[in-house]
């Protein structure tokens, strides 16, 4: 008899490949085209963000000449032109990338803290107390987002930019907390958790080391569309004048300086304008290649 | 300790999930998954549970961990009241205790490194950190046939046989007593399955391990139990060593489940009892004997669906459900008054074949 | 002998992979006479489910079906045939069941409607006769009541019930050929045994040939008539049913017989096949499997071994066929860890 009863090397098989799971999306995101020159895109108008002082031409605030220097069309001294107090648009642009970025990434943190803390109880919690909080959620829910932001700015005027931030935030967790419940309680029977409870791990544990990890591509998804969505949310309440106070740039503040004399003052609109549309596109083609590489793992 | 005392012990174990309807969430109704099911595990021993789907088997293993918690029922493990115990006990008594399960994808964390997946029994119990929880990790790879440095590699990297000697690694990080094999092989190739198996066994010698295998495969588990049990419907039909389980099977449901699996010899053609129907819903069980609508033996009456057969010892350690096998604590007379119509008698219809 | 019904030439299907070039079917030849059953067993990654989709051309894109591979079916091959013709042929001549009966039934319609729909796109019945033929199927394929079943929703049926409905669909244009991959092993033993008496039964009253695809030896002893073992996408060892049992020739299908536990037949320790199947992307040159075999030589790996002529209709693709005294010498399979094994 040939066949042995000993398997001394069944260790072997296909060779693994070393690559963590998160290596291997980030792999798998960065295949597409698109998305690479998304993440180009945005990596740059991070970093114009960041580099603000040392890229802007001038001092985004001064008003060098109201008279002389005001309402200039595109010139190659001012490449996006001048604003009615003769402040020169670029560096109004670059300095907004850096506050609008600035306060779509902060505002999203809240939520983001909010809503997995929020469904991730109520998932992983069940029961009545699950029914409780998601009928809670239901009722914010059917208050539209903006309406609630616009009646609070509107009751509290001259609110710091912290304070924006923090409303922002407090109004964005709704539809990230149900997802962070769908999946928890998608996987708190999956058989790795009921592993963990058999090793006496704790319900703390179970929720940090074994069903948050598992949740995370879903929640990076829906954290970078919500960026994109505060940051639009932003420009139109800055637009409606009760967003980031001025004389403070952020995109939607120079589109609001330029939006008495918008035919004739283009350019007031259309840099800050292009800016943004280019952040929040390549944000939503990367929230897409996200979730593609997400589906493509499972 | 006493040395004759079972290592696990269940009394009249129940597990009921309940049917809800309607937005009140009114409950109309229960799935017996587990109903009434009494058996002990001696030290050392290897319990077999096998069974179709449905019959409770995996529900039974994971009310004795109380991964469920058992409706009603006695559960002991070394003389102590499972059921009774609160958390932290409980925790304790999971280092007594694991568990390997029949998936070897979900069963693994796939955002845990191999080595973390390993190390956090060790962790949770406090029982080695550092270095020395490293070389622990590193001798359990090594003690299931796996390459130590394999610990910085994620599940997805390993084939399923693999991911299965990963789990039994989990399992024995804490040193268990007992492990409840829930379906170990069953999602394994063939060759695959012969290696765990033998793996397993191998384990048992080296720890003085205590298994409860359940499957559903019944050639496995005669390799590998010392006495089965045959669940149908939430209850414990038939219970014995293997030797009388697969040589004289009493229960009608069993003859009927070993003459099913299909025999890999051409020549070896066999009297085959084909089961009529399905299994019935267990949220509504059959009355009486819980096979009685599908069974074949010849003495089947009316009183098989009024009486409620005992698990009954009919030859010493055998023990059967079945009020038609004689002996039977169930007289005739009382047979006859709930309208019985034949009297019990041997019915042995695969003894030919295996003698 | 009479021209098979469908022949296989060199079938090549091929997935084109970041990881590389996986050749899950490489090179595999073989008849199906009309009225046979014919057992197709492998493990998985041995290609035998990517077989069974070729023959009625389901392989999806990064998959390919390679040129110069032949599938000859009733005269036409497959390969080279246009959209339409292959559709037709599809659940009408050939027709397939499925190892997961609850995915491959549409929960919005009723099975009766699905059986029936079957008549309607091949047999052009009026919705009326096809309903009938549809119980009429139904109720041949053993399920009880069939008219009020066939109005039932998938999920209202048990697993067992849900293959009869599938075998039912399979069989309602009686196709020259069943393919059947693991048609039982989602299904619990007895159920599995219902569906295999039942697939037998149906087999001699349609006259249909089957090609069984299990990975269960059992299954294979009980139903085929002549049995095709594959190994990392390639044929190994073709026989009779009762020769192959009797006298298997590649170690590879001995490994397999051996290393199963059967009833009746008590061991101390199972054997093994030590290791796992190669990677599809890297087949190993030479033999394929011998790293874990217990007889390999320098040969094996020097020389890819062709079908040997063992007997009649008994072909092994192991040079043991030419050097038969080496079975006598084996030694500890030469296993080698993955990355080292150039050492």
């Amino acid at each position: 008899m040939p066949w042995q009863t000993q398997d001394f090397a069944a260790a072997s098989g296909p060779t693994p490949q070393r690559e963590s799971p998160l290596a291997l999306s980030v792999r798998n995101i960065l295949r597409k085209p698109s998305s690479r020159v998304a993440l180009f895109v945005l990596g740059v108008i991070v970093l114009v963000g960041l580099l603000a002082p040392l890229i802007a031409p001038y001092n985004p605030a001064a008003q060098p000449d109201i008279v002389g220097l005001k309402d200039l069309p595109p010139s190659l001294a001012h490449p996006f032109g001048t604003d009615p107090y003769s402040r020169d648009v670029l560096s109004r642009v670059i300095y907004g990338a850096r506050l609008s970025l600035m306060i779509g990434i902060l505002a999203t943190i809240v939520s983001l803290t909010l809503g997995v803390a929020y469904g991730a109880i109520a998932g992983y919690a069940g029961g009545i107390l699950d029914a409780v909080m998601m009928r809670v959620l239901d009722a914010f829910l059917s208050i539209p987002r903006l309406l609630l932001l616009i009646g609070v700015l509107v009751a509290w005027p001259k609110l710091s930019i912290g304070a924006l931030v923090v409303f922002l935030g407090l109004t964005g967790w709704f539809g990230l907390s149900r997802i962070v419940r769908g999946q928890v309680l998608a996987l708190k029977h999956a058989e790795f958790v009921t592993a963990a409870q058999a090793l006496g791990a704790s319900r703390r544990r179970i929720l940090w080391r074994h069903l948050l990890p598992n949740i995370v591509s879903p929640i990076v998804v829906a954290a970078t569309l919500g960026v994109a969505h505060v940051i639009v949310l932003e420009a139109g309440l800055s637009y409606l004048g009760i967003g980031v106070p001025k004389p403070l740039a952020s995109w939607g503040n120079i589109i609001q300086d330029g939006s008495d004399q918008f035919p004739t003052m283009w350019w007031m609109s259309l840099f800050p304008g292009l800016f943004m549309v280019l952040t929040v596109m390549t944000l939503n083609i990367l929230a897409e290649s996200l979730s593609d590489a997400y589906e493509r793992r499972r | 300790m006493n040395g004759t005392e079972p290592l696990v012990s269940v009394r009249n174990l129940k597990k009921e999930f309940p049917i809800r309807k309607g937005i009140l969430s009114r409950q109309v109704g229960a799935v017996k998954a587990v109903n009434d099911v009494s058996f002990d595990v001696a030290r050392g021993e290897t319990l077999g549970v096998v069974g179709e789907s449905g019959c409770g088997k995996t529900t039974t293993g994971r009310s004795i961990l109380r991964l469920i918690e058992p409706t009603s029922g006695e559960i002991r493990f070394e003389g102590r009241d499972v059921r009774a115990m609160g958390t932290s006990e409980l925790r304790a008594l999971r280092r007594e205790m694991q568990i390997i399960f029949q998936d070897p994808v979900s069963s693994l964390n796939p955002r845990m490194a191999v080595g973390a997946i390993i190390r956090e029994g060790l962790t949770i119990h406090k029982l080695a950190e550092g270095a020395a929880a490293d070389a622990r990790v590193r001798q359990l790879l090594q003690e299931v046939g796996l390459r130590p440095e394999y610990s910085n590699r994620y599940p997805h990297e390993f084939s399923g046989g693999q991911r299965q000697r990963i789990g039994i690694a989990r399992a024995l990080s804490v040193e268990p007593k007992f492990i409840v094999c829930d379906e170990p092989v069953s999602a394994l190739d063939v060759s695959v399955q012969a290696q765990v198996i033998n793996l397993l066994e191998d384990l048992q010698r080296d720890h003085d391990l205590t298994y409860m295998f359940i499957a559903h495969d019944l050639s496995v588990v005669e390799h590998i139990a010392d006495r089965v049990a045959v669940m149908y419907l939430g209850k414990i039909v038939e219970l014995a060593t293997v030797e009388d389980l697969y040589s004289t099977p009493l229960m009608p449901y069993t003859q009927a489940l070993l003459s099913a699996v299909p025999v890999a010899d051409p020549h070896a053609r066999k009297e085959r009892i084909i089961l009529q129907g399905d299994v019935p819903s267990p949220a509504n069980p059959p009355s009486g004997c819980v096979f009685h609508p599908r069974c074949h033996h010849p003495a089947k009456d009316a009183a098989c669906a009024a009486i409620v057969p005992p698990l009954e010892e009919k030859t010493p350690g055998h023990f059967a459900a079945c009020i038609k096998q004689p002996p039977t604590t169930v007289s005739w007379e009382q047979q006859k008054e709930a309208g019985g119509v034949h009297p019990p008698e041997r019915y042995l219809p695969l003894a030919a074949v295996h003698a | 002998m009479t021209a098979p019904l469908l022949s296989i030439r060199n079938l090549r299907t091929w997935f084109y992979t970041e990881a590389g070039v996986a050749r899950a079917v490489d090179g595999v030849s073989f008849d199906i006479g009309a009225g046979e059953t014919l057992g197709l067993v492998g493990e998985s990654g041995s290609g035998k489910s990517v077989t069974a989709l070729s023959i009625l051309r389901l392989i999806q894109p990064p998959g390919r079906i390679e040129s110069g591979s032949v599938i000859e079916f009733e005269g036409k091959d497959i390969v080279t045939l246009g959209d339409d013709e292959i559709r037709d042929i599809r659940g009408n001549r050939i027709s397939m069941i499925f190892q997961e009966p609850m995915s491959a039934l549409n929960p919005v319609f009723t099975v009766g409607d699905q059986v029936a729909e079957v008549a309607r796109v091949h047999g052009g019945m009026s919705r009326r006769d096809a309903w009938d033929r549809a119980v009429e199927m139904l109720a041949l394929t053993g399920i009880p009541d069939a008219d009020s079943r066939a109005k039932q929703y998938p999920h209202q049926l048990s697993g067992g019930m849900r293959q009869r409905v599938l075998i039912a669909m399979a069989l309602m244009m009686k196709p020259a050929l069943v393919i059947a991959d693991e048609p039982t092993t989602a299904l619990d033993v007895t159920i599995q045994a219902q569906i295999l008496d039942l697939l037998v039964d149906l087999q001699k009253k349609i006259g249909t040939s089957i090609l069984m695809i299990t990975h269960d030896l059992g299954v294979i002893a009980e139903t085929a008539s002549r049995v095709i073992v594959m190994y990392a996408g390639e044929v190994v060892e073709q026989a009779e049913v009762d020769e192959l049992f009797a006298k298997p020739q590649h170690p590879y299908t001995e490994g397999l017989m051996h290393s199963m536990p059967h009833i009746g037949h008590d061991q101390e320790r199972l054997n093994v096949i030590p290791g796992t199947v190669p990677a599809p992307t890297e087949w190993p040159a030479g033999c394929r499997f011998r790293d874990r075999c217990p007889y390999s030589w320098d040969r094996c790996a020097s020389e890819h071994p062709p079908l040997y002529q063992i007997g009649t209709g008994h072909v092994s693709r192991c040079h043991l066929a030419v050097e038969p005294e080496r079975r006598n010498h084996p030694h500890p399979p030469v296993v080698v860890e993955a990355g080292v094994a150039a050492a």
